[in-house]
């Protein structure tokens, strides 16, 4: 969880300010657009990077403060972090080594993410897929109850994808947790049980995914041959329409309500339509929102 | 710390570049040791100057363990491992202090391969020509002795400059450069400072003949100072940086 958790790189400010916590068993998405402040935070809360101000405290503590934290914490920051000449054996036995994991360890999470087979070649071999699932594997050598991934879906294939998902859906539902970040809140939507989502280094939205779902409001097209009396008349109520030709899009209402504020004020409608907006729209009017 | 020295033991053996360099090593030993040993004239040979020359050849491995230990801490920023490494170790004085212990020890192994061959061509070679040796026991320890202190701190030394310039290409060079550029030119130019430098410290712990060098005891303390200094400044810089 982080306090206040603020970073100053020169003159720019990559974390503002920045508080969330972590609820212990659930998928936490933590969403944003490229740039947003994502990799500093998460590696604030690594100790990999020293926050201007604030704290970042993984399980209670700072991550330095933790003792061998790699048995409580597992981390995958980027794909990668390998030595091109090293096997993936190897890599994982050097980490497992200096934690006094034993050597099978290695092997064990190797199985986990089904890579037992390209154990012994040089990572230089592997493809991005495999690649991501090796940087899974280290997270995995210590059997962590807190698994923080850094986009981990750059770059996957949709198999790969799957099977990020369905892994971390297990990994949750052993009661453990996930703090995993992405632009592209689409691809973590059938993942994640709650949202974190920022915005130029500070927290937008704080809710569960639910929430959010609720929260997608959408828009109704009405087509009127009076656009000019029918978008005066939502004004009167205090919903805003944008007009194009012969018809409006009003936010923030149902089509129940444009139709009765129509029929009131005595407007004919030709065509009324609620359209959804989808999740992926939210996102972007509430990270835009924040920037403007 | 024990378990962190083993780790970075285990890395230095499970990539194909320290084995690169050793092959390279060998490969340099090996032709710089025929070379002068076959081309010099026999009666130039009998001399002890040139037979500390002859057998201090090994002295090369100070080249190759000083990249060692630059590529012990550089290859782990260059290729990002070392977010890995400070995620299982955030104890960052750990890993320094690992990665110096075995760059020291890399740098040992990579000493006994060079001096032992040239020691055993250099001899065989003396032998074959028949000129008998004319160097005294004393003479031999100290080439031995303090060839391999001296190759071995390099390895520490390498690594203390890794931890300063964490870019491969920019440290490699910087060693290169110093070696080979401000330390020759020093010691050319302006002996009494170029004595100081770190690879004529070492020629000087080896018990050298070449003139201005410092007696072999300071030629160790200045080459040990100068490890010292790398190391604390590599570490002072590595638990101040973050790691992007």
């Amino acid at each position: 969880m982080a306090e206040s958790l603020t970073k100053q790189f020169g003159s720019v400010l990559a974390v503002d300010d920045l508080s969330f916590a972590l609820a212990p068993g659930t998928i936490t998405g933590f969403l944003g657009p490229n740039g947003a402040g994502k990799t500093t935070t998460l590696r604030m809360l690594l100790g990999l990077v020293a926050p201007t101000s604030g704290r970042a405290l993984v399980l209670g503590r700072p991550y330095a403060d933790l003792d061998r934290p790699a048995l409580s914490v597992g981390a995958v920051l980027e794909a990668t972090d390998f030595h091109p000449g090293r096997s993936g054996r190897d890599h994982l036995r050097t980490l497992g080594r200096a934690v006094s994991l034993p050597d099978s360890r290695a092997d064990e999470v190797l199985r986990t993410v089904e890579l037992q087979k390209a154990g012994s070649r040089r990572v230089k071999g592997y493809s991005l897929g495999m690649r991501q699932r090796l940087g899974v594997a280290v997270a995995l050598l210590g059997d962590p109850e807190l698994l923080i991934l850094d986009e981990p879906a750059n770059g996957l294939d949709p198999e790969g994808v799957r099977w990020l998902r369905d892994f971390l859906r297990a990994f949750a539902s052993e009661g453990r947790t996930v703090l995993v970040s992405s632009h592209v809140l689409a691809e973590v939507a059938q993942t994640v049980d709650q949202v974190l989502i920022i915005n130029r280094g500070r927290l937008v939205v704080e809710s569960s995914l639910q929430a959010l779902t609720a929260r997608v409001g959408g828009t109704v097209r009405v087509r009127t041959p009076q656009p000019d009396a029918l978008q005066d008349a939502l004004r009167r109520e205090d919903l805003a329409a944008t007009r194009e030709d012969d018809t409006l899009y009003v936010h923030g209402a149902d089509s129940e309500r444009v139709g009765e504020i129509a029929f009131a004020a005595g407007i004919p409608v030709h065509e009324l339509v609620a359209e959804g907006s989808s999740l992926e729209e939210v996102f972007l009017e509430l990270t835009s929102q924040a920037s403007a | 710390m024990i378990t962190q020295l083993n780790a970075e033991l285990l890395k230095v053996r499970s990539t194909r570049t320290t084995l690169g360099l050793v092959v390279g090593m060998i490969g340099l030993t090996l032709l710089i040791v025929l070379l002068s040993g076959l081309l010099t004239h026999a009666d130039a040979l009998a001399s002890t100057k040139n037979q500390l020359n002859l057998f201090s050849i090994g002295g090369i491995a100070l080249i190759f363990s000083g990249l060692a230990g630059v590529l012990l801490i550089t290859s782990e920023y260059r290729y990002g491992t070392i977010r890995a490494t400070f995620l299982f170790t955030p104890r960052r004085w750990c890993v320094l202090w690992a990665k110096l212990t075995a760059g020291l020890l890399t740098g040992l192994v990579f000493g006994v391969a060079a001096v032992g061959l040239a020691f055993g061509i250099g001899s065989l070679i003396l032998s074959a020509r028949g000129i008998p040796s004319a160097l005294n026991g004393g003479q031999i320890t100290l080439l031995v002795v303090g060839g391999l202190t001296g190759i071995a701190l390099r390895g520490a030394f390498g690594a203390g400059l890794g931890a300063i310039i964490r870019n491969q290409v920019a440290a490699v060079i910087c060693l290169l450069a110093w070696d080979f550029v401000i330390n020759a030119l020093l010691f050319g130019l302006v002996p009494s400072v170029g004595r100081f430098m770190p690879t004529t410290a070492a020629d000087a712990l080896m018990g050298l003949k070449t003139p201005h060098l410092l007696p072999p005891a300071a030629g160790g303390a200045v080459l040990v100072g100068w490890t010292a200094t790398l190391a604390l400044a590599g570490l002072a810089l590595t638990l101040r940086r973050d790691v992007a």
